[in-house]
C-alpha cells in the first residue's frame, strides 16, 4: 500500500504528495524509522518527513518532523557509489544535503525506493535549469513552520538567502569600488581639466588592461546528477528472474491439524490424529482455538492449558523420527505449533510470528488468528491459524474477517528498513482453523440423512465456504481439497453424537484446511473420529509440497555470470568522451599576442557526464598562467559535444622566466570526467623570445636584435648578467638599444604630439613595434607615436625588475618628500638601471618643455612614469602611490646637474 | 548465506607505452582482444568483481598512459592504489630494463604497503621473444614479486594474475578487515579507509577534485 495517502490527509489544499517510501534515519548510530513524502505545491517540492506508525494507513498516523525544501543548494547523493562495493540486497543509503545541514537515509530495496529517488532527481534538476534566474521561494512551507521541527531548517535557509544576498551586494560593492579607484586613478594623471574626455580614454584603457589579462569565465550550467546505485538491485532482480535455473523442486511432507477444543484439557492421546501418517511427517503445523475459555485468558492472555496441550502435541507426534519445536504463538484461545523434523531445522530461517483479533469490537482475541511465517531453503511459507466469527448467518463477519486477518497480520523482516510483509506475499500460504462457515438452507434432517448416506458431494454444495469461495468473495486464490469426511461440528462431548441439546445445531464442516502457491499436493484429508474430548473433530491435511532448494553450484554459477553481467553493464556506464585531438602545437608564440586552438569533446558514452579540467599534484591551477582552456569545465548530455577553446597568450608575467630559458611553453591538461576517466591533453608551443620581459642588464649585454640571437646565447647573457664580474670584450652597453630606439623616436617625432602616453595605441601596431624592436627588421618604428609610446609602457611594465629594482622600494617610499635623499638612492643603482632610468627623466624633462603643445605637466607625467619605474613587489595602496608619485617629481625638475645629462642626450 | 565482508580494492597497471597494458585489462574485464590499438592517453578504468576466500572484492582497475612523458602526472595514481601490476612485453628488451625504473617510481610513490606483481605479456609471441622466462623469474624474486608470463591475445594467465594480485592485497589488508569486522558489520570500503589512515599524500578536503 502507499503511504503517500496518509501523508496526503497532512497537507493543505493545492499540494499533494507524489510519492512516499519508508526509511530509516541514521544518526550518531541511531535508526530512526521515518516516512518522508515528496510533496509538490505548483512547481516547487520538498521533502517532508514524518515519524510514523507501523503501518501508515490515516494522516493520524503521522507526526510531520522535518521539510527540507528542494532548492539549489539542495542535494541527494548516493553514499555507497556503485565503484564502491555492496551487498546483494542491499539498501539504498543516500545523504541528502540542505545548506549546512545533512541527513543520512536508508531507502529500502526495491523499485519503489528507485521511483522515489528518480522523482526527487527530477524535482531537483527542474531547480537547478531554473536556476539563477528563477528561484523558489517556499511560501507555502511558512504554514507548517510552527508545527514543525523543521521550523530551525527553514529559519536557517531564509538566513542563508539573507547572507547569499548580503554577499552579492558585498561583491557588487566591491566591484564599484574598484571601478572607482580605477576611475580616480585617471582623473588625478589627467587633471581635471579633461574631465569628461577622460573618463572616456579610462574606459577604453580599462578595456586594454583588460585584454592584456586573460579572464576565466564559466557560463555552463553545472548540472550534476545524483546516481543511484543500481547494482544490488539488479543483482537481486536477476536472482529472482533465474530462480528456476539454481533452484530445483524437492518435496516435503507438511501436516497440518486443526482442533477446536472447547475450553478442554487434554484427556486422551492425540496420536489417532497426529501420528495417523505411514512414514513420519517432516513438518507438524498444529492449531488449536478455544484453547481456554476462561475470561483469564481472554483478559491477561493467560492459560495453563497452553503446556498441557503443547505437551500432549509433543506426546502425539509420530513417533518414527525426532522433531525440534521450531515456534509457538498464541492469542488468548488460538494457537498455533511449528515442529520440524531435527535435520531439517538448519535450513529454516526468518522465522516470524504474528497475530491479530477480530473478536469484540473487532479487536479483540476471542476471534482472530495467529501465524507463524518462516523461509525453508528458498522458499517462502506463512502458515495461518485462524478462528473466525460464530453463528450460521454470519458469514459475511467471517469473510470480513478473513480480510482483516490477511491485511492486518504484518511480517517484521530482519531487514528494519523493509515494509512489513503481508500474508499473501508469500510463496506458499497454509491456512488452517475454525473457519466456522456452516450448512446453510438445508433442514437439520435433511442434512443428517445426506451424512448418514455419506453423500458429502451433495452437502457440500451447501457449505457456506465453498459458495463464498465459488462467488470469489473470500479466500480467493485458495485450495481446498475434496471433503470426504463427515461434518466436524457439533457433537456432544466425550462421544460421537450429534449435538443433543436443545438448540439441535446443523452439523457443519467448521474446521477446515486450505492453501495457495505452487507445487503443492494433497496426499490425505481428514477428520479423526476417535477423539471425543470436545465439540469439535480435529481436521488433519497431509500436503506433499514442492520446496525451491538451492543448488549451491547452480546457484553460484548463476550469480558469478549476474556478477558479470552487471560489471559490464557498470563498465559501460562508466562516463565517456572522444577528444577531436590529443596535442596542441602552438607556433611561434609572440608576446601579448593570442593563439587559440579548438578542441572538440564528443561524449560518445552511454551516460551523460560532468567534465573539468583538474589540477595536477603540486601545482596551483589546472593550467599553466600562459595556458587558459574555456570553458573549463561543463556538463555533456549523451551524444552532445562541446568546443573547448585552448588559448595560449604570455604576459608580463610569464614572459621573463620564457625568455630566460627557465620555462617552456609545455603543459599537459587533464581532462577528468566525474566518475570516469581522465584524458591527458598535451600543449606544446615554441616561444619566440622578446625584449619586452626581458632584463634591462640582459639587454644591455645584447648587441643584436633578441630574436637573431641564438636562445643559448640568450641564456648565457641572462646568467652572465646578474654576476658583478662582466669581461672586458661583453662590455654592457649604457641602455638597452631597444629603450633607445622607442625614446629616440618619440624624441625625434613626438615632441608635440597631443595627449601623448595619454591615448591608447592600436594593438596591431603594438606586435609591429614589438616585432621590429626583437628583429632589428625595420631602421624606424612603424605604428602612430601613440602607439610608440604604448609599448614604451609596456615595455617599463613588462621588466622582471623594474627600472628601480624592488630591494630598493622601500626606501624609496620612506624618504620621497626628500629631494636630496631621493637623487641619492638613485645613485646607488646599478649601473644600467641607473643609465635607464636618468635617461628617461632627461627624456620627459625634454617633453615638458613642450607642454604647450603635447599639454603634458608634471601632474600627468608622474603618475603614469611612477607607477611603471618604481613597482611594488605587493600589491600597492593609495598612500602607497602618493608616496611613489612623490618620489618620482622630483627628477621632473631640472636641476642644475641634470643639464649635463640633458646635453648629452642623443638628438 | 553469511555475511562476508565487501570490500574495494585498487588496481594499477603499469609500464612502457605498447606492452599490452590495455589489452590485459580489456581481456580480463570483458574477454576481449583488440589487435590493433590506439595507445591509451589519460587514465581509464573498469570495474570486476570476484570471490576470494569466500569475499566478495571488487577490484577498481586503471589502466595508465605508459608514455614517458605522462609519468609525471601518473605518478599521482600511484598513491591511491593497493595493487600494481609492473607489466612488461616479452618481446622489448627495452621494456623489460624499463620495470627496474618504474618499480623505483612504485617505491617512492606508492602506499608502503603496496602489492606488486611483474607481467610479462605478449607471451605467445615466442618467436619473436627477447626476454627469456628465466630472467623475468630472476627479477621478479629479486624485487619479492610474484611473476606471470601473460598473454592478452590467448587469454593465458590472465585471470590467475588478476586474482593472484588481488589476493596478495586482501592478504596484506587482512588484519584491518578482521579488526573493522568485528565493530562494524556492514559494507567496507578500504580504498576510503586507507585515506583515512593517512597513507594519502594529500588531503582530498584540500582538492577541488578528486582523481578517482
Amino acid at each position: 500500500m502507499d503511504q503517500s495517502v496518509a501523508i496526503q490527509e497532512t497537507l493543505a489544499e493545492g499540494e499533494s504528495c507524489t510519492i512516499a517510501v519508508e526509511c530509516v534515519s541514521l544518526l550518531n548510530d541511531v535508526r530512526d524509522s521515518k516516512l518522508i513524502g515528496l510533496v509538490r505545491q505548483n512547481k516547487e517540492h520538498a521533502l517532508f518527513i514524518y515519524s510514523h506508525r507501523r503501518m501508515a494507513i490515516t494522516g493520524e498516523d503521522v507526526t510531520l518532523g522535518q521539510i527540507i525544501p528542494i532548492s539549489y543548494d539542495f542535494s541527494v547523493v548516493e553514499v555507497s557509489s556503485p565503484d564502491e562495493l555492496a551487498v546483494v540486497g542491499a539498501d539504498t543509503r543516500v545523504r541528502v544535503t540542505f545548506l549546512e545541514e545533512e541527513l543520512e537515509l536508508k531507502l529500502p530495496f526495491g523499485s519503489h525506493t528507485r521511483l522515489f529517488l528518480s522523482e526527487v532527481n527530477r524535482a531537483w534538476s527542474d531547480v537547478c535549469q531554473q536556476y539563477p534566474k528563477e528561484e523558489p521561494k517556499f511560501d507555502w512551507l511558512t504554514k507548517y513552520r510552527k508545527v514543525s521541527k523543521g521550523a530551525r531548517s527553514l529559519r536557517k535557509s531564509i538566513g542563508a538567502t539573507t547572507v547569499k544576498m548580503s554577499q552579492m551586494k558585498k561583491a557588487e560593492r566591491a566591484h564599484t569600488a574598484n571601478s572607482s579607484a580605477l576611475k580616480k586613478e585617471d582623473e588625478s594623471a589627467r587633471g581635471d581639466a579633461l574631465q569628461s574626455q577622460e573618463k572616456v580614454k579610462g574606459e577604453v584603457k580599462d578595456d586594454l588592461i583588460r585584454n592584456s589579462q586573460p579572464v576565466l569565465s564559466n557560463k555552463a550550467q553545472m548540472l550534476g546528477m545524483p546516481q543511484f546505485g543500481l547494482r544490488d538491485n539488479l543483482i537481486k532482480c536477476e536472482l529472482l528472474k533465474n530462480e528456476d535455473a539454481y533452484t530445483y523442486i524437492e518435496n516435503y511432507s507438511f501436516f497440518l491439524g486443526t482442533y477446536n477444543v472447547n475450553g478442554q484439557t487434554p484427556k486422551e492421546s492425540l496420536s489417532p490424529w497426529l501420528a495417523s501418517t505411514a512414514s513420519p511427517p517432516d513438518f507438524y503445523l498444529i492449531g488449536f482455538q478455544e484453547l481456554d475459555l476462561s475470561k483469564e485468558a481472554f483478559l491477561f492472555n493467560d492459560t495453563p492449558k497452553e503446556p498441557e496441550w503443547m505437551l500432549a502435541v509433543y506426546k502425539g507426534l509420530h513417533p518414527d523420527a525426532k522433531y525440534a519445536l521450531v515456534k509457538l504463538v498464541r492469542l488468548v484461545g488460538i494457537m498455533l505449533l511449528f515442529y520440524v523434523k531435527a535435520e531439517h531445522a538448519p535450513h529454516i530461517s526468518e522465522v516470524e510470528a504474528e497475530t491479530v483479533g477480530t473478536g469484540v469490537m473487532g479487536r479483540m482475541g476471542n476471534k482472530g488468528a495467529v501465524s507463524i511465517r518462516f523461509q525453508f531453503h528458498n522458499s517462502d511459507i506463512c502458515v495461518v491459524n485462524s478462528h473466525l466469527a460464530a453463528h450460521t448467518e454470519e458469514f459475511e463477519r467471517r469473510n470480513q474477517d478473513f480480510k482483516d486477518i490477511c491485511r492486518r497480520i504484518q511480517f517484521r523482516q530482519e531487514d528494519p528498513t523493509l515494509p512489513p510483509l503481508t500474508i499473501l506475499k508469500h510463496n506458499i500460504v497454509l491456512w488452517l482453523g475454525d473457519l466456522n462457515y456452516r450448512i446453510s438452507d438445508l433442514e437439520v434432517d435433511h442434512v443428517k440423512d445426506l451424512i448418514s448416506k455419506k453423500d458429502f458431494e451433495t452437502l457440500h454444495t451447501y457449505d457456506q465456504l465453498k459458495r463464498q469461495m465459488d462467488e470469489e468473495v473470500v479466500f480467493v486464490g485458495f485450495t481446498e481439497g475434496e471433503i470426504d469426511f463427515q461434518p466436524t461440528y457439533k457433537y456432544d462431548t466425550g462421544s460421537d453424537q450429534w449435538d443433543t441439546s436443545e438448540k439441535c445445531r446443523v452439523p457443519a464442516w467448521c474446521d477446515r484446511i486450505l492453501w495457495r502457491g505452487k507445487s503443492i499436493k494433497q496426499l490425505h484429508y481428514q477428520s479423526h473420529m476417535t477423539l471425543k474430548t470436545s465439540d469439535h473433530k480435529p481436521v488433519s491435511s497431509l500436503l506433499e509440497i514442492g520446496i525451491k532448494v538451492v543448488n549451491e553450484e547452480s546457484y553460484k554459477r548463476t550469480f558469478e555470470e549476474i556478477v558479470r553481467q552487471i560489471d559490464r553493464l557498470e563498465n559501460d556506464c562508466i562516463p565517456s568522451v572522444s577528444l577531436s585531438e590529443r596535442e596542441f602545437h602552438f607556433q611561434d608564440v609572440k608576446f601579448m599576442q593570442h593563439q587559440a586552438r579548438t578542441v572538440t569533446v564528443h561524449n560518445d558514452g552511454q551516460v551523460p557526464c560532468q567534465f573539468e579540467f583538474i589540477q595536477k599534484l603540486d601545482e596551483p591551477a589546472y593550467c599553466k598562467p600562459w595556458l587558459t582552456a574555456n570553458p573549463a569545465k561543463g556538463f555533456l548530455a549523451q551524444g552532445a559535444s562541446v568546443d573547448i577553446d585552448l588559448e595560449v597568450f604570455v604576459n608580463r608575467h610569464t614572459a621573463p622566466e620564457l625568455n630566460a630559458g627557465l620555462q617552456q611553453l609545455e603543459d599537459i591538461l587533464v581532462l577528468h570526467l566525474e566518475r570516469g576517466k581522465d584524458y591527458f591533453i598535451s600543449i606544446t608551443g615554441s616561444y619566440l623570445p622578446s625584449c619586452f620581459g626581458s632584463s634591462l642588464s640582459a639587454l644591455c649585454l645584447l648587441r643584436e636584435p633578441i630574436q637573431d640571437m641564438p636562445l643559448e646565447s640568450i641564456r648565457e647573457l641572462s646568467v652572465k648578467s646578474n654576476s658583478p664580474v662582466i669581461d672586458s670584450a661583453d662590455k654592457p652597453q649604457e641602455i638597452p638599444k631597444e629603450i633607445w630606439m622607442m625614446v629616440d623616436h618619440l624624441f625625434r617625432y613626438a615632441k608635440k604630439q597631443e595627449d601623448l602616453f595619454q591615448q591608447p595605441g592600436l594593438r596591431s601596431e603594438f606586435e609591429e613595434i614589438r616585432d621590429c624592436l626583437d628583429t632589428g627588421c625595420l631602421d624606424t618604428l612603424p605604428g602612430s607615436n601613440h602607439s610608440v609610446a604604448e609599448a614604451l609602457l609596456l615595455f617599463l611594465d613588462a621588466l622582471p625588475e623594474p627600472v628601480i629594482p624592488f630591494s630598493f622600494y622601500q626606501q624609496c617610499l620612506d624618504c620621497c618628500s626628500d629631494s636630496s635623499h631621493c637623487r641619492q638612492i638613485i645613485s646607488m643603482l646599478p649601473q644600467c638601471h641607473k643609465n635607464v632610468f636618468n635617461y628617461l627623466t632627461a627624456f620627459l624633462q625634454e617633453l615638458l618643455r613642450h607642454s604647450a603643445y603635447n599639454r603634458l605637466d608634471v601632474n600627468v607625467v608622474a603618475p603614469i612614469f611612477a607607477g611603471l619605474l618604481l613597482r611594488s613587489p605587493d600589491k600597492q595602496d593609495i598612500n602607497e602611490k602618493r608616496k611613489v608619485k612623490e618620489f618620482f617629481q622630483h627628477f621632473l625638475v631640472q636641476t642644475s646637474s641634470d643639464r649635463d645629462i640633458h646635453e648629452k642626450s642623443p638628438e | 548465506m553469511a555475511k562476508q565482508y565487501d570490500v574495494l580494492f585498487r588496481l594499477l597497471l603499469l609500464g612502457d607505452s605498447g606492452v599490452g597494458k590495455t589489452c590485459l585489462l580489456c581481456r580480463f574485464t570483458d574477454n576481449e582482444f583488440h589487435p590493433s590499438h590506439i595507445s591509451t592517453i589519460g587514465v581509464d578504468f573498469k570495474m570486476k568483481t570476484l570471490e576470494i576466500d569466500g569475499i566478495k572484492v571488487r577490484i577498481q582497475i586503471w589502466d595508465t598512459a605508459g608514455q614517458e612523458r605522462y609519468q609525471t602526472i601518473t605518478k599521482q595514481y600511484y598513491r591511491r592504489a593497493q595493487g600494481i601490476f609492473l607489466v612488461y612485453d616479452i618481446t622489448s628488451e627495452r621494456s623489460f630494463q624499463h620495470i627496474m625504473k618504474w618499480a623505483s617510481d612504485v617505491d617512492e610513490y606508492a602506499p608502503e604497503k603496496v602489492q606488486k606483481i611483474l607481467v610479462g605479456n605478449k607471451s605467445d609471441e615466442q618467436e619473436k621473444r627477447q626476454v627469456a622466462t628465466e630472467q623475468g623469474d630472476k627479477l621478479a624474486k629479486a624485487y619479492g614479486m610474484d611473476f606471470f608470463e601473460t598473454s592478452a591475445f590467448t587469454n593465458h594467465n590472465i585471470t590467475e594474475s588478476f586474482t593472484r594480485l588481488a589476493e596478495l592485497v586482501l592478504q596484506a589488508n587482512k588484519k584491518d578487515l578482521d579488526l573493522l569486522g568485528g565493530s562494524l558489520n556492514d559494507e567496507l570500503n578500504l580504498a576510503d579507509l586507507e585515506e583515512q589512515e593517512g597513507l594519502c599524500n594529500v588531503s582530498d578536503d584540500t582538492r577541488k577534485s578528486c582523481w578517482c
